[in-house]
């Protein structure tokens, strides 16, 4: 039988928090989503929109801003999303490891029958799913809201950007687990998964400036998740499978970096 | 009788700076063996290399007949540990949070851990962060003695503690060493080893400088003398003491029709008493060797030592 006695006490832990950024997440549709109809919809908006300079639209992604997908994909999966799990990643994948060995818990923890890589698997399963929660919370929100605010979301792309926005939540939640598992230091974790979260976001807005910037696009996993627009098109599978991917190296490396070093030290 | 803990020419490098330089050390199954050291001397250092969290430098470390590194999981099961410095989580209370121990540890005989708290007099329903230093020790304690480990490293174990629990700690010492429990415990108060160990080593600058049954510690150790005799004079009593070994520091002080007399005395008594008998004694008394002096002595012989 396989108990997992680390992910249930990381996730029994965490689910204060987990509710609390599940919280903001509603605000954030609620808030946003119903003013469709009267703001993204509206010619007014459009014109406001039309008169701002060309690269703040883009930055801000705001050049769909017209139609539900753009509205919905600009303001909630492209920012105040993308920041509240950004914040919500990098302090999970921060704490799972790097902190806990700063504040010394973690030494008592391996004194245990437990493996330094099982440690590090379940800390980063109980993030995935804490992360995949949250998604879920975001997807529902917009399937719900979808009609009453005249989105006009497929709910197969719904399904599909909600992925993508869950694996760009984990490469920089992976991220700050990886270095904090390396480091054995909260603030490397912290400093390394928002390093990715900002970079990401940065060098998708600054790479679509222009063409001579366009391959900071190629290194940005914001612009693999949402380049296409997953909200109208759907999902990009290939980006999916890469966030993913990518994540699970992070955690791989971060299993093998903490199996080979001291710990407390 | 086997050696469950066995350490050999065991060293440690953190970075440029060599923490332990050569550690040899062997503790016998059911034995108490008690490190001294002051801080920084690589107790710590020493017990977490014996539970894997520390991987050596170079040396040989046997827990069990295992090396912790092969022995995994598994080992670490059949092992309780006390960290020196405790850090316990947050928002749960005790009872919540050596259940999670339980989780990873070797079973725990249901009602353990509510008698190991009653005894320690611990409050199993306060929030672990709200808990008093001495209450989280109690806490570690439990969580190391829980689940009857062959094995049981603590490091500093009283600390914080008041000094009932202190002597219900020792009990509790005693009794895993009957129950054949072998127990490796390190302090930087002496007196704390003197009271539960029977072998006493002294940790020093990350090397072991001194290894002895607490029984030879004690016959080697200085004790005080004092005493009064009459129709002598201090010239006289000082004379005839001198012949015995170990006596030294005698500070004689004539009184009326007779001597008051002070020294040390290192090793043996019998050899003081037989030259005792020839005075005609008012007083006499021989203190309890004080180990912390002994202990001393052997730090500043150490020092004193060019290598």
């Amino acid at each position: 039988m396989i108990r997992l006695p680390l992910f249930r006490r990381a996730l029994g832990d965490s689910w204060r928090s987990t509710l609390a950024w599940g919280l903001g997440l509603a605000a954030a549709a609620f808030l946003y989503l119903p003013l469709y109809p009267s703001l993204g919809g509206s010619t007014q908006m459009q014109d406001l929109i039309s008169s701002l300079p060309a690269e703040m639209t883009k930055a801000l992604n705001y050049d769909q801003i017209a139609t539900g997908p753009g509205y919905t994909q600009a303001t909630l999966f492209g920012l105040i999303g993308f920041l509240l799990m950004a914040i919500a990643s990098v302090a999970w994948g921060a704490a799972a490891v790097g902190a806990d060995e700063e504040s010394g818990q973690l030494e008592l923890t391996l004194a245990h029958g437990v493996r330094r890589v099982q440690v590090v698997f379940e800390r980063s399963l109980a993030m995935t799913l804490r992360i995949v929660l949250l998604s879920l919370v975001l997807l529902t929100l917009v399937l719900a809201l979808n009609g009453p605010a005249q989105l006009g979301i497929a709910p197969s792309h719904a399904v599909g950007a909600a992925t993508l926005f869950a694996g760009l939540a984990l490469v920089s939640g992976s991220a700050a687990l990886c270095a904090g598992a390396i480091s054995g230091r909260r603030s490397v974790g912290l400093a390394a998964g928002g390093a990715v979260a900002v970079l990401s976001y940065v060098s998708n807005a600054v790479g679509r400036q222009s063409p001579d910037l366009a391959w900071l696009l190629d290194v940005s996993p914001y612009t693999w998740a949402y380049a296409n627009s997953p909200l109208a098109n759907g999902a990009n599978w290939a980006a999916v499978g890469w966030l993913w991917g990518i994540s699970g190296a992070l955690v791989a490396v971060a299993a093998i970096a903490l199996e080979q070093r001291d710990v407390g030290v | 009788m086997d050696a469950v803990i066995s350490v050999q020419s065991l060293t440690k490098v953190f970075g440029s700076r060599e923490v332990l330089h050569g550690v040899d050390l062997t503790v016998r199954a059911g034995s108490v063996y008690g490190v001294i050291g002051p801080n920084g001397s690589g107790k710590t250092t020493t017990m977490r290399c014996l539970l894997d969290i520390i991987r050596p430098t170079s040396g040989q470390v046997r827990v069990l007949g295992q090396d912790p590194r092969q022995g995994g999981p598994a080992l670490r099961r059949r092992i309780g540990y006390l960290p020196g410095e405790l850090f316990l989580a947050g928002r749960v209370t005790g009872r919540q949070l050596l259940a999670r121990y339980e989780d990873i540890s070797g079973p725990v005989e249901p009602g353990r851990i509510g008698e190991l708290a009653e005894r320690l007099g611990l409050d199993l329903d306060r929030h672990a962060r709200k808990l008093s230093k001495g209450n989280r020790q109690k806490l570690g304690l439990v969580q190391a003695f829980m689940h009857q480990p062959d094995v049981l490293l603590l490091d500093e174990p009283t600390s914080g503690l008041d000094p009932l629990v202190q002597q219900e700690f020792h009990s509790m010492v005693h009794e895993a060493s009957i129950n054949g429990q072998t127990i490796f415990l390190s302090s930087h108060v002496l007196s704390e080893i003197q009271q539960t160990a029977d072998t006493g080593a002294i940790l020093r600058d990350g090397r072991i400088i001194a290894e002895q049954s607490m029984e030879a510690l004690r016959t080697s150790a200085v004790r005080r003398v004092r005493l009064g005799a009459s129709k002598i004079t201090a010239g006289d009593a000082v004379a005839r003491l001198l012949a015995v070994p170990g006596l030294g520091q005698v500070e004689a002080v004539a009184s009326d029709g007779g001597v008051t007399l002070t020294a040390t005395l290192e090793g043996a008594v019998q050899p003081l008493v037989r030259a005792l008998g020839s005075l005609e004694l008012t007083d006499l008394v021989i203190e309890e060797p004080d180990l912390e002096q002994s202990v001393l002595a052997l730090y500043s012989e150490h020092q004193a030592d060019p290598t």
